[in-house]
């Protein structure tokens, strides 16, 4: 696309005042005392120091996202912590309760495999159909089959969603980290021409599995597909077939969490694969809260094109002024735009009038939640590292 | 002849075994419906295909079982190797059809289609009808557990035309459910539809050719 004359565009905001960042800050701050202090945990001196350390990480990257008005890099910091470490704190639970990272069938059958949100979108046919639902799996800390808590969890994560949309895989999924983390070590992509109609993988999975799901009756995309099976809970092979499950899980693991991130910079399996991702997709246009370009001040650089992790980015959508609908609300395309032509919107209102405000109102909400899911699981595998430090 | 009573048994059937139904054939249907033009009529044509070559399945098998009825009890047939072999073989070939199809359907966005045979988005009804068939003979022998039960009432009847007509009410039950795939139609069909329609026919072939081949090397298909 041919670039465009236009206004100049604004000159870079500067800092805010210490002081003042402070003073915004000072709701996460009571947030994350609330979240990691309340009566009841923290009985030993590793949890404390856990999290009072994870209290202090997540506001500290608030700090600075109020105080240099940007927020991809620190809330990367966060993201990647949370990737590196949820494997930490889940593997060492998984071993003191089963003595392995292996799953049985018996466990299965008994329900006391760990709840994942990974395969909701799944569970929605068979239980509309037939008021089952087909992950065996509990959140209940003794185990044991739970349809309720399991569906209260689902109520917790859909009232979430309704508000960020897709920020959800931003912001509070613990799967995304370690892709990001990769993508972000080279300096610049080694492969750069990607189809674009890749981009629909996503969609397909999703199809895929919830058809089969329901045909099986049985987590598809968990027995088969899941690549992150490879750094939680793997099969307990007792055959080929179960060698054969393991094999593709470590495979997609390190072709689509490893190895394509670092040579294309962008978060593939999110962008190419992850099912869950395509469904959260959906509720993009139910969140009031959106990127978008203003047109008045955008040059079609297409900088924010390429800097978009999760392709979510087209000449055609910023010639529209929006983003795709897959977009994750990371805030990348906004920290690069030279012009400050991409911004935070709130649907409804007009873009670019007031987007420090509507930053400010999705941060607080996205913040929040990242807290109450990725700070508790941060605070774990710190916990678990001061156990083998001690 | 059967007492009336037998056939509306065999019609409660089909409508109660109907999800059943649905769920086992929505893998293969919802995708490759999704690589039809748009609209009422062309959904329609492709589900008739679809469910003609089902009853032909039906058939082919409530005359087999009427078969072994005949000389045994249902069930244990269907425990000996042949019921293995015979599903292994029937997810394999359906696996096939399934990546033909999503290869087929390459050209289905406003390109020519002149190199597809199963498959001809936008060009005659006989071509398009040709997957529909495939498919539909193929998911018309699986032997989904209601199916099994119609096969197993069937094969204690005396006659096989008794057989053949408990199929076919049994058919007709069960293809009540079906109505809703028209709905398909109302989706726009655009480059991305196409695409993801294709991409999920291959994930479902590639898991129907690794339960075919599982079936067929007597193997569990899970690794639990």
């Amino acid at each position: 696309m041919a670039t465009k004359a236009c206004t100049p565009g604004p000159a870079p905001a500067a800092p805010r005042s210490s002081v003042r960042a402070l003073m915004l800050t000072l709701p996460i701050v009571v947030w994350s005392l609330l979240m990691f202090f309340h009566p009841g945990t923290n009985t030993d001196w590793r949890s404390r120091t856990a999290a009072a350390i994870t209290a202090l990480f997540m506001t500290a990257l608030f700090f600075m996202m109020m105080r240099t008005h940007t927020t991809y890099r620190w809330r990367r910091l966060f993201f990647v912590a949370l990737g590196v470490l949820f494997p930490v704190g889940f593997i060492y639970n998984l071993v003191l309760a089963r003595g392995t990272m292996g799953i049985p069938v018996e466990e299965m059958i008994a329900g006391r495999t760990p709840f994942c949100f990974m395969p909701i979108p799944t569970l929605i046919l068979p239980a509309a159909l037939t008021r089952t639902i087909v992950f065996p799996g509990s959140i209940l800390s003794a185990g044991g089959a739970s349809s309720h808590a399991i569906a209260a969890m689902v109520g917790l994560w859909l009232a979430l969603t309704l508000v960020l949309g897709k920020g959800w895989c931003s912001y509070a999924c613990f799967f995304g980290g370690i892709e990001e983390g990769m993508a972000a070590i080279p300096a610049r992509p080694r492969l750069r021409k990607l189809d674009p109609r890749w981009r629909y993988g996503p969609w397909a999975v999703l199809l895929a599995m919830a058809l089969l799901s329901l045909a099986l009756f049985e987590p598809a995309y968990c027995m088969w597909l899941c690549p992150f099976k490879a750094v939680t809970e793997y099969v307990a092979a007792r055959n080929l077939v179960g060698l054969i499950q393991n094999v593709i899980f470590v495979l997609l693991f390190a072709g689509l969490v490893i190895v394509l991130p670092f040579l294309t910079k962008k978060r593939t399996q999110c962008s190419y694969f992850c099912p869950f991702g395509a469904f959260q997709s959906i509720f993009n246009k139910i969140s009031i809260f959106d990127v978008r370009i203003d047109q008045a001040r955008c040059k079609s650089c297409n900088i924010c094109q390429n800097a978009c992790p999760n392709l979510s980015l087209s000449k055609e959508s910023i010639a529209r002024g929006e983003t795709l609908i897959s977009c994750m609300k990371c805030g990348a395309c906004i920290d690069a735009c030279p012009r400050q032509a991409a911004v935070w919107h709130i649907k409804g209102t007009q873009v670019a009038l007031k987007p420090e405000r509507a930053r400010l109102m999705f941060l607080y909400a996205a913040w929040a939640m990242a807290i109450l899911f990725g700070g508790s699981i941060i605070a774990q595998g710190i916990a678990t590292i001061l156990h083998f430090l001690a | 002849m059967a007492p009336p009573v037998l056939f509306s048994e065999a019609l409660a059937l089909g409508l109660a075994s109907g999800p059943a139904c649905i769920a086992a054939c929505g893998p293969v249907l919802v995708p490759s419906l999704l690589t039809q033009q748009a609209g009422f009529r062309p959904h329609a044509r492709y589900l008739a295909a679809f469910l003609s070559a089902r009853l032909l399945g039906y058939l082919l098998f409530a005359i087999a079982v009427w078969e072994l009825g005949a000389l045994a009890s249902m069930l244990p047939a269907l425990h000996m190797l042949p019921r293995a072999f015979l599903m292994g073989a029937v997810n394999i070939l359906l696996a096939c059809v399934l990546l033909w199809y999503a290869y087929s359907a390459r050209h289905a966005c406003g390109q020519s289609c002149s190199g597809s045979k199963l498959v001809n988005i936008g060009a005659t009804t006989s071509h398009r009808a040709a997957g529909a068939v495939a498919l539909g003979l193929l998911t018309g022998l699986s032997l989904c557990p209601p199916f099994v039960a119609a096969g197993v009432r069937a094969a204690q009847l005396p006659g096989v035309v008794q057989a053949l007509l408990f199929f076919t009410l049994f058919f007709v039950g069960t293809s009540v459910w079906f109505v809703p795939f028209l709905g398909l139609g109302c989706l726009v069909r655009n480059q991305a539809v196409v695409t993801v329609a294709r991409m999920a026919m291959v994930l479902i072939a590639l898991y129907y050719l690794a339960l075919g081949i599982a079936m067929l090397m007597e193997k569990k298909a899970y690794g639990y």
